[in-house]
């Protein structure tokens, strides 16, 4: 029995070749659009880079300094990416000849975006390089450069409670303040209750705005939680201590579930989630901002004895092959940095991947706390160098640093 | 200076292929990645305690030991190692009754539903599935399946260099192809006579091609299908991210560079050829051939000079309409899969079974068409205990965002998400939204900023029937825009797919190889 398909015209492959061909031949010979509205919204808010000014210089507290960033048209900037509250900014910065990252939130409202400015809030760090060094150097006209709005610190409605239980510390302050301009602002909805841990009132940062924005919109309260007895009684509205379970037990909804956002210094995060606990919420109700750049490894239950204090690194970028020396209680990444070698850096905190590179041979120490890798890259022997430190001699191909 | 042998622009599965193969020939190899990881499509990405695959659904290439698939044959040949883990379902497809449906019923989820298919692997029992939802399709579908035995078989003779031997081969010894080639999945199915209800489960898969039933050829389509249904498909163990590892440890191996963070900004020219090109804008590295896995239209646009761009390469670029665009929603959930009520790894939600209708609604967003699957099925232990992970996936053409801007994006993105998640939460009867511990979504801009391609599409051009995979193989050369300079990837022959993707890469390496061994 001849098959159905012979009912099918044969004949009809016949010109398909001719015809293709002479689709082709009429079609318009102008160029074809270079971009589409995909394209450009992926480029509005994921531009390569960002050349800003220092605009302002805004002295908040001892040791802590606001700055207003406008593009710079010269450099090839003319307007900023818009972000979703909560996202951060790398600076790229020149240090005595060390190229230097560092993530900073951004503490200005997601529309002062649209109007041209981008405000980073920063905190002197004992030892922090960066830190010290734009506290002193950044002035206004100063040339800065930054990331795309990075990181994944934002408020998302299909995930999160419509209750935030906000808990900051010291200049932890600026992703929340930002969050709760956008919610002023109708760009994000939902009610942050915020428990701001300092230790009196001078540490506060933004007081007045924090107040003024209580005031524009009821979907956002403020509690100080001043760790200074004196200085709570002071302050009306206050409270002492510091932010346990019972303090946020106190603030939150009885009878509705919410969710519990925490950025600050490493040690709060220690305090705090020994204290959230007790809560047993949910994990998907806890969210943290990114733990930061870790430092001493050493002091970590699971780290190796017999290291030695300083190590070789053969780093290969592209066709140029490195090799330098630098200490085991660093990081990959700020060894290189160390040594004058650029490394692809975002977060610095191992969760980003950004400055994903392969180990080629030797081993290297991961804390568990910053372990994001992806589950191929144990096997191909891939690591974040921001959270990896060396534990004998390392061999690594680093991407281009861009 | 130094002068590599190929530069290979793109680390996408086609560039992947493309260096691990001319690599292994001992060519001198550069492979150009703008991203910081290989794969484009084919990668992974990480929130909490998810990893997520950020657009796979299932491959067809896996095959079995006996009868081993493309891509596992691929992996063979460049001695590359990844894990499987085969999936013993095919789909089902379901379409929530309309108002008025006389033939609507309640399923085993207490929907009240037009169409319940959950279609198994095998020809045969595929066939009996089928005649058992719409009875008298047994025959068609048999039928139709024999066909694309006959397929799989036109594919070996397809070859991969000039395929005109091999496309005369084909013609003299399996006419049916081309009867199958001219002819649309509607035509070719009308023609075996399989009835109107049966074709609308048959035709299920369209969404992976991108092409409806009135556009895509017969031919493909069965090739395409042989794939999925023989033998059922697979994924890696630990997602596409170790399928692209796995190719960039064998080009490393054999002494080729992989240079990620490096993107292409321009094509260096001379007499009238490419000759070099240049990284982010400022270094130059020289090559004597070249293949390009990135998306013509803006290769065209971002790294040429309009005059040194052949002009019949702008016409074929214009000519052809941009593939689908995906949207894709993550999710992390704080359930397991028994406890959320999933019982499927792939479920095809439709307002409308028939391929051309969910074509038209897929003109927008909002359309109800939605895939959801869930990883767990397939890899149980692929999320820490007492979780699983979900995507969710629907498909659009044309500039879809032309409406949006970027401030307003976040609030859209969501908005899309939550109404993919309420289809699928009514369409299966279970509860979504409440247990969400981690959530990406990822639109038409996150496609276009990882693939660069237009409209974010990972599918290429359109197959439509005049344009469809027989007259590209064929018309492969001519395709190219110069002697040394080949592109790879779903813009090809074979469109989109990682099989498809890995072909179109080997096969530009091979011509490379072979056009190096001649001295041209």
């Amino acid at each position: 029995m001849a098959s159905p398909i012979k009912s099918l015209d044969f004949k009809e492959f016949l010109p398909m070749l001719k015809n293709r061909q002479a689709t082709f031949d009429a079609a318009t010979t102008k160029m074809p659009p270079a971009t589409d509205q995909a394209r450009e919204i992926a480029r509005a808010l994921h531009p390569k880079r960002q050349y800003l000014q220092v605009a302002a210089v805004t002295e908040r507290a001892a040791d802590c300094k606001s700055f207003t960033l406008v593009p710079d048209p010269e450099r090839g900037t003319t307007a900023l990416a818009y972000f979703g509250a909560g996202k951060y900014l790398t600076v790229f910065e020149t240090v005595s000849g060390m190229p230097v990252t560092r993530a900073y939130s951004i503490s200005s409202a997601p529309q002062d975006a649209l109007r041209g400015k981008y405000e980073l809030t920063i905190k002197r760090v004992d030892g922090g390089l960066l830190s010290q060094y734009i506290l002193t150097n950044w002035t206004v006209g100063t040339p800065v450069e930054v990331s795309a709005p990075s990181g994944n610190f934002e408020y998302q409605p299909l995930r999160d409670a419509a209750t935030v239980i906000c808990l900051a510390g010291g200049s932890g302050i600026t992703p929340f303040l930002s969050m709760a301009n956008a919610i002023a602002d109708g760009d994000e909805d939902f009610s942050m209750i915020l428990l701001y841990g300092s230790r009196n009132k001078d540490n506060i940062l933004f007081y007045d705005e924090l107040d003024a924005l209580t005031k524009k919109t009821d979907k956002v309260k403020v509690v100080h939680v001043l760790s200074d007895p004196d200085a709570a009684k002071a302050l009306p509205g206050a409270e002492q201590g510091f932010l346990t379970a019972a303090l946020i037990q106190k603030y939150a909804p009885a009878d509705a579930a919410y969710s519990v956002f925490l950025c600050g210094p490493q040690q709060m995060y220690a305090f705090v989630d020994k204290e959230l606990e007790q809560l047993q919420l949910e994990k998907k109700y806890i969210r943290h901002e990114m733990f930061g750049e870790f430092h001493n490894p050493a002091s970590q239950d699971d780290y190796p004895s017999d290291v030695p204090a300083t190590v070789q690194i053969t780093v290969t970028v592209q066709d140029k092959t490195t090799t330098v020396t630098g200490a085991s209680s660093d990081s990959v990444m700020q060894i290189l940095e160390k040594n004058g070698i650029a490394v692809p850096a975002r977060c610095r905190s191992g969760e980003c991947g950004f400055c994903h590179s392969h180990l080629l041979s030797g081993k290297v120490y991961v804390p568990k706390q910053l372990e994001y890798r992806r589950f191929a890259d144990h096997e191909f022997g891939c690591i974040h160098p921001c959270c990896s430190f060396p534990l004998t001699d390392l061999v690594l191909n680093v991407p281009t640093a861009k | 200076m130094k002068q590599y042998d190929v530069i290979v622009i793109g680390a996408g599965n086609g560039g992947l292929a493309a260096a691990a193969t001319t690599a292994k020939a001992g060519l001198s190899t550069l492979l150009l990645e703008r991203h910081n990881i290989p794969g484009g499509s084919a990668s992974s990405f990480v929130r909490g305690r998810f990893e997520f695959e950020p657009s796979l659904h299932e491959l067809s290439g896996i095959g079995t030991p006996e009868e081993p698939g493309m891509v596992e044959e691929f992996f063979n040949r460049i001695g590359a190692k990844v894990d499987w883990c085969k999936d013993s379902s095919t789909f089902r497809l379901i379409v929530p009754a309309k108002e008025g449906d006389k033939d609507a019923f309640v399923n085993e989820n207490g929907v009240l539903v037009s169409v319940d298919a959950r279609m198994p692997v095998g020809f045969e029992a595929f066939s009996r599935k089928l005649d058992e939802l719409v009875p008298g399709s047994y025959e068609s579908a048999k039928n139709a399946f024999r066909l694309a035995e006959d397929m799989y078989k036109a594919f070996d003779a397809l070859g991969d260099g000039d395929n005109l031997g091999g496309i005369f081969k084909v013609l003299r010894y399996l006419p049916d192809v081309m009867r199958m080639t001219s002819h649309t999945l509607k035509e070719g199915l009308d023609a075996l006579g399989m009835p109107k209800k049966a074709q609308d489960i048959f035709t299920t898969y369209w969404c992976y091609m991108g092409s409806p039933a009135s556009r895509f050829d017969f031919l493909y389509y069965m090739a395409m299908l042989h794939g999925y249904i023989k033998n059922g498909t697979g994924i890696p163990l630990l997602r596409s991210h170790a399928m692209s590892l796995a190719i960039d440890k064998v080009i490393r191996d054999y002494g080729g560079e992989i240079w990620y963070n490096a993107e292409v900004t321009k094509v260096i020219m001379k007499d009238g050829k490419p000759a070099g090109v240049v990284i982010n804008g400022e270094k130059e590295v020289y090559g004597k051939r070249f293949i390009c896995n990135g998306s013509p239209n803006f290769v065209w646009t971002d790294l040429f000079d309009a005059p040194s761009i052949p002009q019949k390469q702008i016409k074929m670029t214009n000519a052809r309409p941009v593939a689908a665009a995906l949207t894709t929603v993550y999710l992390g959930m704080n359930k397991t899969k028994e406890e959320l009520g999933i019982t499927d790894y792939s479920v095809f939600i439709a307002p409308t079974a028939d391929s051309d209708a969910q074509f038209a609604c897929c003109q927008d967003f909002f359309s109800g068409y939605c895939i959801i699957n869930c990883l767990n099925e397939i890899i149980p232990d692929c999320t820490p205990k007492g979780t699983s992970q979900l995507f969710l996936t629907t498909m659009t053409f044309g500039d879809v965002m032309k409406d949006v801007r970027p401030q307003d994006y976040k609030k859209f993105k969501t908005k899309v998400a939550k109404d993919m998640i309420e289809t699928c939460e009514k369409a299966l009867n279970i509860s979504i939204q409440p247990y969400i511990e981690e959530i990406e979504i990822a639109l038409p801009p996150t496609f276009s900023r990882y693939l660069n391609t237009p409209q974010g599409t990972p599918y290429g051009y359109m197959l439509d029937k005049w344009d469809s995979m027989i007259p590209r193989t064929v018309q492969f050369m001519q395709d190219q825009p110069f002697d040394n300079f080949l592109f790879c990837g779903a813009s090809q022959e074979r469109g989109d797919g990682y099989g498809c993707a890995y072909h179109s890469g080997e096969k530009a390496a091979k011509l490379t190889i072979q056009a190096m061994k001649e001295g041209k």
